[in-house]
């Protein structure tokens, strides 16, 4: 029976987490070096770890498995090392520089310092061909397209070696007829080459986006397909079949053919699914919004869901390149346990970027690295085991870590080493209270209103911390936090996207009606789509949002609705949620204004049953649990304050400890502070309040 | 010793940065015109109450420059007079505004009914009224002809807005609804400026946060005096010539005297008298300019505050010259013209000064505005196109020149727009925005490509309404750059009508009809060091590219390809 197991594999930068669940409701979390040269390698590896620890062969649980999901970070590695196939671009004559010209700017604005480089082209100027072809933006061909040119444009492709092709032409969302025709020719005569057509993979108004979504597709399909190919292959080797699923950027799950037709899906994947764990562990507490952040060796991921609906980016730029279609928004920064404190040229202390990362890693692993690191400060404020982390595995060296953290910080800035250290914390601290802000204040949400799940080896040391700088009174950290995208995997649906541009003013019955017809013609093709994959009517759901903005404004603001049909009337409570959702963001609304419609998208899930949860069990007395004192500092001041430290393991639900204290998990160290408390509930999940809540 | 421990200090620096970007991105958002909300012509930054700027938005560096100069000007007007709640509106280059088209707004900030701080957007607007649509109007001989002039006014006084004066204004513009939305969002950012601050305030208490920005002024202080200590002591002169862009009196020099002593140094800038004609900059702008030229030397990286020009001393020269007009000069063109010309003056004086350690000039300002009736909603429609703007950077001691990323006086920070969303706010029809072959300046780093934007009316008959310059001499190289192959690396207007091109290098009004086309072409940016030490295999690429043509390749860095024909 394939019903026994489900495998969640989240290949990361630094490690490859793997979770299993399995019928009865046990959940185990296993860690391998990820090895990016040769994905199933690591695959094989934690397969071996798995089936030591449970005395099964490996083929026995991926063909026990109703799904195996894996979470990758192939498109990314593809894309922060230029290392997809060069992309041959179709497109409009006179508009071949669209995305060199990357609309006139740099991305973050005027900046003096010499050596900031623009981005790498992923189809570089000589296979950029524009064709003779025009459509205007009221949909009428203004000039035919001239089949000539795609087919001289076409044979220069196939004497460069070029096998994977974008096209996208001007207004084409409007006519896609254009693109149809060009697709046809190169099909013909590029039989093998992998086409994206621009109207199809992203059918909304913004030629830059598109084109340049399109481009990134066409970039990354060859490395994906190949990466699909050969982890669908080994799973089938063992006994797999159709169970394997691949997680996307949008947050959901989908098959292998998806995953390579759509492959700019893939360049987020792995961070996406935290806000599907998070809001599953936050669930026994009744809590739908939700803040994960996920502090790993290298960086600091956050996502926000507020009442159940995840903060989506459509039309960013990642990495440098302009991406249209909807990725869960995962704001990323440079702020790990590997991040490196530094002194700027104007004399100010800064912490990352850059990272020491696992080689040589922090000073304290005693791996040859030097530099002062978060892990170092932390080691020196006492929130990190001396003896070591993962019971001892790996042992931690105090004496390195100070000695970095004196030469580096303390000396150049003339204070002491534990006044530095607070500071390295200090600052990491900052920067993630920053990027915080980038999901809930610029998006218009007051963070108070919100819980804050951790996730990644890191966090705990700086959760509570971090919770008292936003305002923030619950914290919630699962003993499954380490592997917590692995496990928002193997609970998530299949999910796709569907989207169309049709610009309207909202003030007619037509406008309703039009809305309501387009939404039912992309959602039509979304159900058959999942009927393709097996799922039945009733397990099928479906999501809308819409873009509108005030008439004269150009950019949109989103609102979600539940489904029901566009009517004259239910139109009006749509302009009332954009009167509204317009005034959280910028403080206000023009309920006069006309309004005008420009995007709509349905989201359509195949619903999955999601695994079984066993409770855990009692251990005894909490004294036994407690193991040592150990000193802390916890004030810029750098005085040590003597602090409990207790075995996660040893701890049974309802126990309550008061701040400060320490608690080690195997893969994770919270550390609470004064005016905090931690309660251990059934489900595996500590959660940690402000003793004072703060409204 | 700091006042002030330096943990906290940098904290306090991303706060303020963080507050910024905020007011930034509220702005692009929420406007209505595309010159804000698609070219991100404004511009946001953060004043303690003294008034310095304690934190300059990455935004426009033309704007910047003279906010400083300007929000002392405001300041000193309502001395005494400024209360809570009020909020002030100012446009006039008579009180340091950049020109009229840039309106800007203050907002005092107060914490438990004290003056605590100021923050302030400065927009471009696409119509302040005058004779001519868009407000460039080449034909004004006074400021009187171009335009409303605001001085420092109280928009709200005490927390209430005074409808009457917000109407008389809005009353002298065109496109008064798109002008009316782009108030709200400069004042919608402005109040979400304030909000951060005061979180900031009850956080840390008042006089921990002045005396971290005390301090971080104090380090940019610092930072510039290191600088300035490496050039020797002497002086040192760069002049650059303004072309002659269509007034009749022929080209003007510019000069910068620059005079390093020690750790500070003193800018002395010389220009002809004033002129009839919109390219006079008042001494706010001028500040602009010669600041810009600063940190082509200085070439820091963010965040940038006032604490970096404390040791410099600027002086405009005599009052009535061409920068450092006075009433009744005309102005509206000054933001990209003289003060491109005057820029490289100062960048120039610097690059003798330090020799090879100076990036290139970036290609000046050439464009255009359009107006003309929209029948697809009935209504006038008028706009700058800032996409015309788009020209090539300058190389860096280090690299190429960036690619369309223009123009010299906002170094990277205007956008260009999307075609589609251009095309959907406006009845034209964009046939071409690409790059120019053989427009980037020759050397052992290349200039970036100049951008060439053509355009048909859809419908309608169009006004096309020129200004700018750089149509004459390419953008300047430095370190021993130089370019044989001159034609495509300045600017120019084709004009196409029945088959027949006309080719314009001064700036007029034009009519284009449906079926003519119209293209503003752009300079290229400088380049750096000799083009004979550029290595061969980047030449052959750009060749490949279309980037450099093959007689491109043989004048400007004399490489032949063996199938060289005629080309």
């Amino acid at each position: 029976m394939r019903t026994h197991y489900r495998l969640g594999i989240d290949a990361g930068g630094t490690f490859t987490d793997f979770v299993l669940a399995d019928k009865s409701g046990n959940i185990k979390i296993y860690k391998t070096p990820s090895t990016p040269d040769d994905p199933t390698k690591a695959i094989e590896d934690g397969l071996k770890i798995i089936s030591e620890d449970l005395e099964i062969n490996p083929s026995d649980i991926i063909s026990q498995s109703d799904l195996c999901i894996n979470g990758t970070t192939v498109g990314l590695n593809a894309l922060i090392q230029h290392k997809g196939s060069p992309v041959g671009l179709i497109c409009t004559e006179g508009h071949e520089d669209s995305i060199e010209i990357r609309l006139g700017h740099k991305e973050d604005g005027y900046r003096y310092d010499p050596d900031y480089p623009p981005a790498v082209m992923l189809s570089p100027r000589f296979l950029r061909k524009g064709i003779r072809e025009r459509i205007l933006s009221n949909g009428k061909v203004k000039i035919s397209i001239n089949e000539d040119d795609v087919r001289e444009a076409c044979k220069i492709f196939v004497d460069e070696g070029v096998s994977s092709i974008a096209i996208s032409f001007i207004w084409s969302i409007l006519n896609p007829s254009h693109e149809i025709i060009a697709e046809k020719i190169v099909r013909e005569m590029m039989p093998n080459a992998f086409i994206t057509v621009g109207s199809r993979l992203y059918p909304q108004i913004r030629e830059y986006t598109r084109t340049s979504t399109a481009v990134t597709n066409a970039y990354l399909s060859p490395t994906l397909k190949s990466y699909v190919s050969a982890i669908n292959e080994y799973f089938i080797s063992l006994g797999g079949e159709n169970n394997v699923r691949y997680f996307q950027s949008n947050g959901g799950l989908a098959t292998g053919e998806v995953m390579t037709d759509r492959s700019v899906y893939a360049i987020n994947s792995g961070p996406a699914s935290a806000p599907i764990a998070g809001l599953s562990i936050a669930n026994p507490f009744k809590y739908k919004n939700v803040i994960t952040v996920d502090m790993g060796g290298t960086s600091f991921d956050i996502t926000l869901t507020k009442g159940g609906s995840t903060n989506l980016n459509k039309n960013v730029d990642f990495l440098r390149y302009r991406i249209g279609v909807p990725m869960i928004q995962v704001e990323t920064l440079g702020a790990g346990g590997g991040s490196i404190g530094w002194i700027d040229e104007m004399g100010l202390l800064q912490v990352g970027p850059q990272s020491a990362g696992a080689n040589p890693g922090p000073a304290c692993y005693s791996k040859g690295g030097e530099k002062p690191t978060v892990s170092d400060a932390n080691l020196v404020l006492g929130y990190l085991n001396p003896d070591g982390l993962i019971g001892g595995k790996l042992p931690l060296n105090y004496e390195n870590a100070f000695n970095s953290i004196e030469k580096n910080i303390a000396k150049p800035l003339g204070i002491e080493v534990e006044k530095a250290a607070y500071g390295i914390f200090t600052i990491v601290n900052s920067n993630m209270v920053n990027g915080i802000r980038r999901v809930t204040v610029e998006r218009g949400y007051d963070p108070r209103d919100f819980v804050l799940v951790a996730g990644g080896g890191a966090t705990g040391a700086h959760i509570t911390a971090l919770a008292k700088e936003m305002g923030i009174d619950t914290v919630i950290v699962s003993k499954l936090s380490s592997g917590l995208c692995a496990y928002g995997q193997i609970i998530s649906d299949v999910k796709y996207n569907y989207m169309a541009t049709i610009p309207t003013r909202l003030d007619s019955i037509k406008a309703a009606e039009k809305i309501n017809k387009t939404f039912k013609e992309i959602e039509s093709k979304g159900i058959e789509h999942l009927n393709k994959d097996g799922f039945e009517e009733k397990k099928i759901n479906t999501y809308r949002s819409l873009e509108m903005r005030y008439v004269g404004q150009i950019h949109e603001c989103t609102v979600n609705i539940d489904f029901f049909e566009i009517t004259e009337e239910t139109l009006q409570n749509i302009k009332e949620a954009f009167h509204n959702r317009h005034e959280e963001l910028y403080t206000y609304s023009e309920k006069d204004s006309p309004v005008e419609l420009v995007n709509i998208e349905s989201t359509i899930y195949g619903r999955i049953d999601r695994p079984n949860y066993s409770e855990l069990e009692n251990k005894g007395q909490i004294n036994d649990a407690l193991k040592i004192s150990r000193n802390l500092i916890f004030s810029e001041k750098g005085n040590a304050l003597k602090t409990p430290v207790y075995d996660g393991n040893k701890l049974s639900p309802g126990n309550l400890i008061d701040g400060p204290a320490v608690v080690e998990e195997d893969t994770t160290t919270l550390v609470i502070e004064n005016g905090w408390f931690l309660e251990l509930h059934k489900s595996g999940t500590y959660i940690i309040k402000r003793k004072k809540p703060i409204s | 010793m700091m006042k002030v421990d330096p943990i906290t200090l940098s904290v306090v620096r991303g706060i303020l940065e963080t507050t910024q970007r905020e007011m930034t991105l509220s702005l692009e958002k929420t406007s209505r015109s595309s010159v804000l909300n698609l070219a991100r012509d404004y511009s946001t930054s953060l004043f303690n109450a003294t008034p310095e700027m304690i934190l300059q938005g990455q935004d426009i560096p033309i704007h910047l420059g003279s906010l400083m100069p300007a929000m002392k000007a405001v300041a000193n007007f309502f001395s005494g007079e400024i209360h809570e709640g009020d909020l002030i509106l100012h446009n006039d280059p008579a009180y340091n505004g950049s020109h009229i088209l840039d309106m800007c707004i203050y907002k005092p900030v107060f914490f438990e009914g004290k003056h605590v701080f100021w923050t302030v957007c400065k927009g471009h607007l696409t119509d302040v009224g005058g004779p001519v649509p868009a407000s460039y109007n080449p034909e004004a001989t006074e400021i009187f002809a171009e335009g409303l002039r605001v001085p420092p006014i109280k928009l709200w006084e005490k927390g209430k807005q005074r409808d009457d004066i917000l109407n008389m204004i809005l009353t002298n513009m065109r496109a008064r609804r798109n002008q009316e939305g782009d108030f709200k969002a400069l004042i919608g950012a402005c109040q979400l400026g304030e909000k951060n601050l005061i979180n900031l305030i009850n956080k840390y208490g008042l006089e921990k946060v002045n005396l971290c920005i005390d301090e971080l002024l104090s380090m940019a202080d610092k930072h510039m005096r290191t600088l300035i200590k490496k050039i020797p002591n002497g002086e040192y002169t760069g002049t650059a010539t303004l072309e002659d862009a269509g007034h009749g009196l022929g080209d003007l020099d510019i000069t910068a005297n620059l005079t390093i002593k020690e750790d500070s140094c003193e800018i002395e800038i010389s220009s002809p008298p004033q002129v009839p004609y919109f390219i006079n900059s008042y001494e706010g702008n001028s500040y602009s300019g010669v600041y810009l030229g600063l940190m082509m030397f200085a070439q820091l990286p963010p965040p940038y505050n006032e604490g970096l020009y404390r040791c410099v001393n600027v002086n405009m020269g005599p009052k009535g010259t061409l920068c450092n007009a006075e009433t009744p000069a005309p102005h509206v063109n000054c933001t990209t013209t003289p003060m491109e010309t005057l820029t490289d003056a100062v960048r120039l004086a610097f690059e003798k000064a330090a020799p090879d350690k100076v990036s290139a000039s970036w290609g000046h300002s050439n464009g255009c505005n359009i107006t003309g009736f929209d029948t697809r909603n009935n209504e006038e429609y008028v706009t700058m196109v800032l996409a015309t703007l788009i020209s090539g950077a300058g190389a860096t001691p280090t690299q190429d020149g960036w690619h369309a990323c223009g123009p010299e006086c906002c170094m990277g920070a205007l956008a260009s727009g999307d075609v589609e969303l251009i095309e959907y706010s406006y009845p034209i029809i964009l046939h071409r925005y690409s790059l120019v072959t053989d427009s980037g300046g020759a050397g052992k780093f290349r200039g970036g490509s100049g951008t060439c934007w053509e355009v048909e009316p859809l419908d309608q008959p169009m006004t096309f309404i020129m200004f700018g310059e750089g149509r004459k001499y390419p953008s300047l190289g430095s370190a021993g750059a130089f370019s044989t192959l001159l034609e495509n690396k300045v600017g120019r207007v084709e004009i196409k009508r029945n088959g027949k091109v006309d080719v314009i290098k001064k700036n007029i009004i034009e009519t284009i009809l449906p079926g003519q086309r119209v293209a503003n072409i752009n300079p290229g940016g400088g380049g750096f060091g000799n083009p004979l030490e550029r290595p061969l295999e980047k030449v052959i690429m750009d060749v490949k590219n279309g980037l450099v043509s093959k007689n491109g390749a043989k004048e400007d860095y004399g490489v032949i390809f063996s199938d060289q024909d005629s080309n």
